[in-house]
């Protein structure tokens, strides 16, 4: 069932934001404004907010390094992405996460340094949710190549032993940090691995943030109701380098400009355009006011202020704990 | 009022207790419904399968679900048969639950207990029998529990279970083989973190020691009272938090230290008190700080060479005439 108007151009907004967000950082980072490195996902915006898209304030989201797609899909404002990515003292996190950040308003748990050490937090989350019976479904958001990681089996092993509400959204983007997915995977395909605990998949595409939408729905539906686990897998391409400034040159040109070809921002666009929800005017003002919106978020993360010798020895344990 | 109970029994109440008082506590691990030395015996009775939740073997995936149900709601207690095989959860134990706290500026507590059997002299060899507690210490946002009696056991788990931050629970085979009782009263008590005991008072050397060397260092104590040196043998009871307070107001009043403990020397916990010692107590030590620990070899099966390997009431007093 394809999604109204009013919910695609949401979403469309949405891929402008993640776009605009990380094209700045991009941009602060030229210029000296922030030390945190970026890990762009350019090209992937479809997959990031397609797969929260479904998702309500009460699910729990656990996001990846590259996660500024995924955070924004989720609600996160961009203001408190900036005050954590700069490390300041009013970030969610109190400026001790940066990349790492948490959000527990949005349920948004934190994000992992290794790779797939989350994979079997996420099953634990769910598991507490069907303990105690709350309405809430898990969703993690997952890269192919985290998925060799050391728990991806047993965590979907007992997700699925225990039939939990979770579903795994893997953004197969084809790259390995560095290395191509066909060095690390005998398959081109991750949902196998998933299919011989019974779990049922879809394998989708990724560039189209409607399909990445409505499967992810019926997958999050699925958990919600009781049936178990789900794995969603979107096809996509990383556009971007590993992390800005990674050696480069694992990528072929040729690839880059077939993917470019379908770049998930253009395609909706040239959707919206065509069933005229959007005319050029107002996509192009839509697009300058995502744009100011982020800088502005920007602006007003970083007047504020850092944290302090105090700020370091807080927060390791709770008041009523050790010392 | 009070009654005597085994260290086995004491483990095994505080989780009942805990459990019945708070709907969210659970306990997880592999063999829990049977209970590999008993610490879970008949609490899949009481309590049921999904509160006493059997896991497939895999040590760092089910850290990282009691870690997931705990910063949702949960208490989880979770079991790691032996201490040895928590080495594949160090990542969700080490850089993950530990540290989740802090990292996400205090919005993400994950109150788990990691419970966990040490230990040798079992002749089961390199992998089911070490003492590893030196390998947690450097964590930041562990609280790290090591009890030698039925009274501690029971009243730390219980904190254990209600504190709000991760503590990894030790559990000495041979106190739990051993059959070692003591009183515990019948009404609702805990113990806070941080307090050492006094196990024998003394004047003329403290000796800290940790677990089941309390027992070969309180049978040292004996032996070195007939031969007239007064030792008084501190029970830490809580590796971190460690109470300084009680272990150097001893020093202050002897002047001589002995460390005690069955894990290896280098970096152990011994280390980290002779460093105190040293830089923080120096003007109170009248005899360089003696350290007894196990040596720098991995624990072999043989049980002559175990029985060399492991430390003991001899090595002890060798230890304590060093000092004097």
């Amino acid at each position: 069932m394809p999604l109204s108007n009013e919910k695609l151009l949401e979403l469309y907004r949405k891929m402008l934001m993640v776009r605009s967000m990380e094209e700045l950082h991009d941009k602060l980072l030229k210029e000296g404004k922030i030390h945190l490195m970026g890990h762009f996902g350019t090209g992937q915006e479809a997959v990031a907010i397609g797969v929260t898209g479904p998702l309500r304030k009460q699910d729990i989201l656990f996001g990846t390094h590259r996660g500024v797609g995924e955070f924004i899909g989720k609600g996160m404002s961009p203001k408190h992405i900036w005050l954590e990515y700069l490390g300041k003292k009013a970030g969610l996190c109190k400026g001790k996460a940066t990349l790492h950040l948490a959000d527990r308003e949005n349920n948004i748990p934190g994000v992992v340094s290794s790779l797939g050490s989350d994979f079997s937090m996420a099953v634990g989350t769910a598991l507490a949710a069907k303990m105690q019976k709350l309405d809430q479904v898990t969703l993690y958001f997952v890269g192919e190549g985290t998925c060799n990681q050391a728990d991806a089996h047993p965590s979907m092993n007992m997700a699925a032993l225990w039939n939990l509400p979770v579903v795994f959204a893997v953004c197969n983007n084809q790259l390995c940090e560095m290395t191509h997915m066909g060095e690390c995977y005998t398959t081109p395909d991750v949902s196998p691995r998933a299919a011989c605990y019974g779990i049922p998949t879809e394998i989708v595409d990724g560039q189209d943030v409607e399909i990445v939408y409505e499967a992810t729905a019926k997958a999050v539906e699925h958990a919600r109701s009781g049936k178990g686990p789900y794995l969603v897998e979107c096809k996509t391409f990383r556009m971007a380098a590993h992390y800005s400034g990674d050696p480069g040159g694992y990528v072929d040109p040729e690839e880059l400009e077939k993917w470019a070809k379908r770049d998930p921002i253009d395609l909706c666009c040239k959707k919206l355009l065509e069933t005229k929800v959007l005319t050029a005017g107002e996509d192009k003002k839509t697009r300058e006011a995502v744009a100011a919106e982020a800088r502005e978020a920007f602006e007003t993360a970083f007047s504020s202020p850092d944290p302090s010798v105090k700020d370091l020895f807080e927060d390791v344990y709770s008041q009523k704990g050790g010392r | 009022m009070a009654r005597k109970i085994n260290f086995l029994q004491a483990i095994n109440e505080a989780m009942a207790e805990e459990m019945r008082r708070d709907p969210k506590v659970f306990v997880m691990g592999e063999d829990v419904h049977v209970g590999v030395f008993g610490q879970t015996a008949g609490l899949v009775k009481e309590f049921g399968d999904e509160r006493i939740l059997n896991t497939p073997i895999a040590e760092n995936a089910i850290t990282g679900v009691a870690m997931g149900s705990a910063m949702n709601g949960m208490r989880p207690v979770l079991e790691l048969m032996f201490l040895d095989f928590a080495m594949l959860a160090m990542d969700l134990i080490c850089n993950q639950m530990a540290q989740w706290r802090y990292i996400t500026g205090g919005q993400y507590p994950v109150p788990v207990t990691v419970r966990t059997a040490l230990g040798g002299g079992i002749r089961m060899g390199y992998g089911h029998s070490q003492c590893l507690e030196s390998q947690f210490v450097q964590t930041p946002g562990l609280i790290l529990v090591e009890p030698s009696t039925p009274y501690d056991a029971k009243g730390l788990l219980k904190s254990a279970i209600r504190s709000d931050d991760p503590v990894v629970f030790f559990e000495h085979k041979k106190l739990i083989f051993g059959g070692i009782e003591g009183e515990v009263p019948d009404e609702e008590y805990t113990i806070p973190f941080g307090e050492a005991v006094v196990r024998k008072p003394g004047k003329d050397v403290t000796l800290v020691a940790f677990g089941f060397m309390v027992y070969e260092a309180l049978t040292a104590a004996r032996e070195l009272a007939g031969q007239g040196i007064d030792v008084e043998v501190i029970d830490p009871r809580t590796i971190v938090p460690l109470d300084k307070d009680t272990i150097f107001e001893s020093l202050e009043k002897t002047g001589r230290l002995v460390t005690v403990e069955e894990g290896r020397i280098r970096g152990g916990l011994g280390a980290e008190i002779a460093a105190l010692a040293c830089s923080e107590y120096f003007s109170l030590l009248k005899a360089p700080v003696q350290r007894v620990a196990a040596p720098m070899v991995p624990i072999p099966g043989s049980a002559v060479l175990e029985d060399l390997y492991l430390p003991n009431k001899d090595a002890i007093i060798r230890a304590v005439k060093r000092a004097m």
